[in-house]
């Protein structure tokens, strides 16, 4: 049977199931899911290579650094990496693309992807996380700065919606 | 409490990519790597992130409520590992701007990964952009008219029970079963909006349809704080009993006292005088008939109780057993304290190992540093109130 890329998981059921890979970092692990941590190291890795000593005397660089924390995010990183692949893979959604709304060029697409996430680097390291490790992890243990922040993004996504509805509409 | 099961580090690598492997999956199969279905929440015509978001946060929230009820887990102990601290004004300010990233690049840090595997090369431009900011962030926070802002607001492990002024062992069912209400509640919401403007959306961007089991969750959501309440109903003196009298060995304490004295208060219960001539550094002196002064049961969680009697404590006292975070009775009590950490240590005879000489060296620095201090402070004010310090800058990094 030919996959339909169009299919997705009931919202319920893919929640649940992701509810349950982020009991089991709870459970087996003691610390929840994350992203932004992962990507600090990338950028901090590269910055080592070229400024090693620059590295060593910024605190939180070199923080970044050492801390076993992160290095557990980079390999979650690359599990995400291989799940990602697999499940576009057997869904037929794996392709080399850009996606976007139609009334939007490439270039502006790929220029608005990369301010977004410059955005959301300085954003997530400010919030001591992004959505997977502050909103969704601390979500779910009740943390009040997880709640507070999970509520600035939608108020944050919902505020800038209107003015970049060409993008996607 | 046996969870977390915390594998070594090697072995948590392994899982790392085990977890992550599902996790990447499971995004991707709700949808999650494509930026125009992420976008759509913002303009009600998907609420599939909202729906995917809270019916995980609300999972993982009963799992790991239910693990705490059966005793497997403790909550706030997995919170306060895996949590960081709330640091409001940053946590705010940082959640509108990542909200202002996410309808800019059409992606959050973690679904620019999916994206980027799937070959969505918006996503990996995403991925590059989040790696700078963290970066350039990261080169600022500390630095001075930064690291005020950034430290802004800092209420510690600070929860929604705490806010709410919920005991710390009640709190979280309590709060998990309003958070699960919430979430029923807005699901329905959200399942109400998408069909008023479906007929706006467009065909990328069309909801994916939930019908029966979505019905089937809720009912599920619905169920499981209610065998957590009913856990919880179970009279807490079986619940004490069952917790037993825990014992901290001299020298654990001792290690305790000097490396993390925060962490831990020392209730001295032998009598007034005897304790206010000589005790443990840090302990309250709160002879046995007047801790039930203290309010333990209502105290915050957050430090771990050492109770120190003459000798070995038989069982532990009922205001003890009450209180919410970890009990230990010190072994020996104060004779075995005096024994170990006041009389120098036998000597050693020669070939002693490794292991008889690392123990020596210790109880010889303990005990130097024990009685270095050599009068007793005055005494401390009988049932002082509990302050629980806070733990600061535990820096999260999801």
């Amino acid at each position: 049977m030919k996959p339909n890329p169009n299919k997705f998981w009931n919202p319920y059921l893919a929640g649940v199931a992701l509810g349950l890979v982020l009991l089991s970092g709870f459970l087996i692990m003691g610390s929840g899911l994350g992203a932004s941590g992962a990507s600090l190291r990338f950028g901090v890795a590269g910055l080592d290579l070229v400024a090693r000593a620059h590295v060593a005397r910024t605190p939180p660089l070199a923080r970044a650094m050492e801390s076993e924390h992160i290095s557990w995010l980079v390999f979650e990183i690359l599990g995400v990496l291989l799940g990602g692949f697999v499940a576009a893979y057997t869904s037929g959604r794996l392709g080399r693309e850009i996606l976007k709304g139609p009334r939007i060029g490439t270039t502006a697409r790929v220029a608005l992807a990369l301010s977004g996430g410059l955005l959301m680097g300085v954003a997530a390291k400010m919030a001591r996380g992004c959505t997977s490790g502050q909103a969704l992890s601390g979500g779910a243990l009740l943390s009040v700065g997880s709640w507070a922040f999970m509520f600035s993004v939608f108020g944050g996504g919902y505020a800038l919606a209107w003015f970049l509805r060409r993008q996607w509409l | 409490m046996t969870l977390p099961i915390l594998p070594t580090h090697q072995l948590g690598l392994v899982l790392a990519v085990l977890i992550g492997f599902a996790f990447g999956f499971v995004l991707e199969r709700a949808g999650f790597g494509r930026a125009p279905k992420l976008a759509a929440q913002f303009y009600g015509t998907d609420m599939t992130v909202f729906k995917v978001m809270f019916s995980a946060i609300v999972t993982a929230m009963l799992g790991l409520v239910l693990a705490s009820t059966m005793g497997l887990a403790d909550f706030k102990a997995v919170a306060d590992s895996a949590a960081s601290a709330t640091f409001l004004v940053p946590m705010v300010a940082g959640g509108f701007l990542l909200g202002a990233g996410f309808i800019i690049s059409g992606y959050c840090p973690g679904t620019s990964f999916v994206a980027t595997a799937s070959g969505k090369l918006d996503g990996l431009y995403t991925v590059l952009g989040v790696i700078v900011g963290q970066v350039v962030w990261a080169e600022l926070e500390w630095r001075p008219g930064f690291a005020s802002f950034h430290n802004a607001g800092n209420f510690g492990n600070y929860y929604l029970w705490d806010l709410f002024h919920l005991p710390a062992r009640t709190g979280p069912v309590v709060m998990a079963l309003a958070v699960t209400a919430m979430a029923v509640a807005c699901f329905f919401g959200a399942e109400k909006l998408e069909k008023v403007l479906a007929r706006r959306a467009s065909p990328v961007a069309m909801a994916t349809p939930a019908r029966r089991p979505g019905r089937l969750i809720f009912a599920g959501f619905a169920a499981v704080p209610l065998v957590a309440l009913a856990g919880l109903a179970i009279p807490s003196g079986s619940r004490a009993q069952a917790r037993g009298a825990a014992t901290i060995a001299q020298v654990d304490l001792a290690r305790r006292l000097f490396d993390e004295p925060w962490k831990v208060r020392v209730l001295d219960l032998r009598s007034f005088e005897v304790c206010s001539g000589k005790r443990i550094p840090g302990a309250e002196c709160v002879p046995a008939d007047k801790l039930s002064t203290l309010g333990l049961a209502e105290a915050s969680s957050s430090l771990d109780l050492v109770l120190v009697g003459e000798g070995d404590l038989s069982e532990l006292p009922a205001p003890a057993s009450a209180y919410p975070g970890r009990v230990f009775a010190l072994q020996g009590g104060w004779k075995g304290w005096e024994a170990f950490a006041l009389t120098p240590p036998a000597p050693l005879a020669a070939g002693a190992s490794a292991a008889e000489i690392e123990l020596y060296q210790l109880r010889a620095g303990i005990r130097s540093a024990m009685t270095g201090m050599k009068t007793a402070p005055p005494p401390p004010p009988p049932a002082a109130a509990p302050g629980a310090p806070r733990k600061g800058g535990a820096g999260c990094s999801g």
